[in-house]
């Protein structure tokens, strides 16, 4: 539960009205100018956090050390209408900086949050000024967290990603600054925002669990988590994920078994194998006569009785995995069998 | 008659600048007496520190301990201000007196031995908060550590800090 006053610095240039982040990448910034500002603001009772704004005509402080959000949304609202220019970054964390300095309470540490979303250029792409940059910052103890999105992310090994990252390196002491890099996909940016290291001492999270740690470039979507979902978003859908990978896992290792030891009977599939163990002679006779009748029918059975929710995974499902599974359920059949003889 | 004022320090408004993330200021003050413990204050970027000490009541400082155990990383170039409430390093780098209430040149002996440091008593009659900045150090390090800082004065006679009184239960 950091103890913070935060700057935020968004990006406004022309940059941000393209669209490849859902809706547009400035209406992506702004859910994630939100969710920082609601996560910051409930870690603890007295964080502050100011917004800034770094293209149009220059840089703006729009609002110092505010805990109303209301105050906040009508900064983004203001911005809205007047995206224009390109960003200048340097200039907008000096003044960030300064912001931060005439804070009210001492007792705050101070930490910008700097969010890019054009290329990099002019003084901002000069490695040598920005690490001067840093280092003048981290003098200063303010931290800075970095989010490169849409331009600031597309140049190669030679770009931005690096001047950013030697940036953040610069500034960080005690590993509290750190560099988060959201290419677009069908993500939320605030969601990755979330998870990721830069709020995770606001949300308590060990740091370890957070991904794109310091400078790391790892946010890369969603598809890096085991299903797809974040478990600490959604304990929920992940346990139902999970009890449903298990139990596939099972079923695939009973065919597996049922593979290796010979099943010589006709083949069946019918769901009958379910039922209880003790049946009378009269349910017995119908089903044996219900399972004569599918196994004669066996060959168009086979392959669309199992479930309409499997759908998906029958298409999936090789061939050699479809007579696998045709054994099991024979051996199952021919253990019922069995077990009616008794 | 001169007094520590280490316990009139108010710890939560006490900051330093460019202190290093694992050895910061409140290692040395919070105890409210001088530090005698293994902890001790390094600076991070470069060389340089400032201290923001605030007092929790008006006090005259008649004169200060640096200490450091390390010679080389002792602190030499130093500059004093009071009573600013938010100062950074561009404010102090080139201020001269008497924009600053002192400059001192600190010796070998003075810092290493932990000696009183007498400062120019008139110009600390007021002081609210003390800033030290540290410019430079004897041995020209990339780190400056200071192990101990004492302030002696004594105490303006004004409302008493009311921090320490509790609501009594009837």
């Amino acid at each position: 539960m950091p103890l913070e006053a935060t700057l935020m610095i968004i990006d406004n240039s022309e940059y941000m009205r393209n669209g490849d982040y859902q809706p547009t990448r400035f209406e992506a910034q702004t859910d994630a100018v939100t969710t920082i500002f609601q996560t910051k603001v409930d870690s603890n009772p007295e964080s502050s956090v100011g917004l800034m704004t770094m293209a149009a005509k220059g840089p703006e402080v729009l609002v110092t050390h505010s805990r109303d959000i209301g105050q906040i949304l009508q900064g983004i609202h203001k911005t809205t209408g007047r995206l224009g220019g390109t960003a200048d970054i340097p200039t907008a964390l000096n003044i960030a900086q300064l912001a931060l300095k005439h804070r009210q309470n001492k007792n705050l540490r101070q930490r910008i949050i700097l969010f890019v979303g054009s290329p990099l250029d002019g003084a901002a792409a000069d490695e040598k000024g920005m690490v001067r940059l840093a280092k003048k910052l981290k003098k200063n103890n303010v931290a800075v967290d970095v989010v490169a999105f849409g331009d600031a992310i597309e140049e190669g090994a030679e770009g931005s990603g690096n001047v950013l990252k030697a940036f953040v390196d610069a500034a960080s002491s005690g590993d509290n600054s750190h560099l988060v890099s959201v290419p677009p996909g069908p993500h939320l940016l605030s969601d990755i925002i979330l998870t990721s290291a830069i709020l995770a001492g606001d949300r308590g999270m060990p740091e370890p669990m957070a991904d794109g740690g310091a400078g790391g470039e790892g946010a890369g979507g969603s598809n890096q988590f085991e299903f797809g979902v974040d478990p600490s978003l959604d304990p929920e859908l992940a346990m139902a994920l999970r009890m449903s990978m298990e139990e596939e896992q099972a079923r695939q290792a009973a065919a597996q078994a049922a593979q290796q030891s010979p099943a010589p009977s006709a083949p069946d599939s019918a769901p009958t194998t379910t039922v209880p163990a003790e049946p009378t002679d009269e349910e017995e006779e119908a089903m044996l006569r219900q399972a004569l009748a599918m196994s004669q029918e066996e060959q168009d059975v086979e392959m669309h009785d199992h479930g309409d929710g499997d759908g998906d995974e029958d298409e999936e499902m090789s061939e050699e995995e479809a007579i696998a599974r045709a054994i099991e359920m024979s051996m199952q059949q021919s253990e019922q069998e069995q077990q009616q003889k008794k | 008659m001169q007094v520590s004022l280490l316990e009139f320090v108010n710890n939560s408004q006490t900051t330093c600048l460019n202190e290093s993330f694992e050895h910061g200021i409140k290692s040395i003050l919070s105890s409210k007496k001088k530090n005698t413990s293994d902890a001790y204050l390094l600076s991070d970027a470069d060389e340089q520190l400032l201290l923001n000490i605030s007092f929790n009541q008006t006090v005259r400082v008649r004169s200060i301990v640096i200490k450091s155990t390390n010679a080389s990383q002792a602190p030499q170039e130093i500059k004093i201000l009071v009573n600013r409430s938010s100062v950074g390093f561009e404010d102090v780098q080139d201020a001269k007196e008497p924009e600053i209430a002192q400059a001192l040149n600190l010796t070998e002996e003075q810092v290493t031995e932990g000696q009183q440091i007498p400062l120019r008593f008139v110009r600390f009659q007021t002081v609210n908060s003390i800033h030290i900045f540290v410019a430079s150090n004897h041995g020209g390090e990339d780190e400056t550590r200071i192990d101990a800082v004492d302030i002696l004065g004594v105490p303006v006679e004004t409302t008493k800090d009311l921090s320490g009184l509790k609501k009594q239960d009837e």
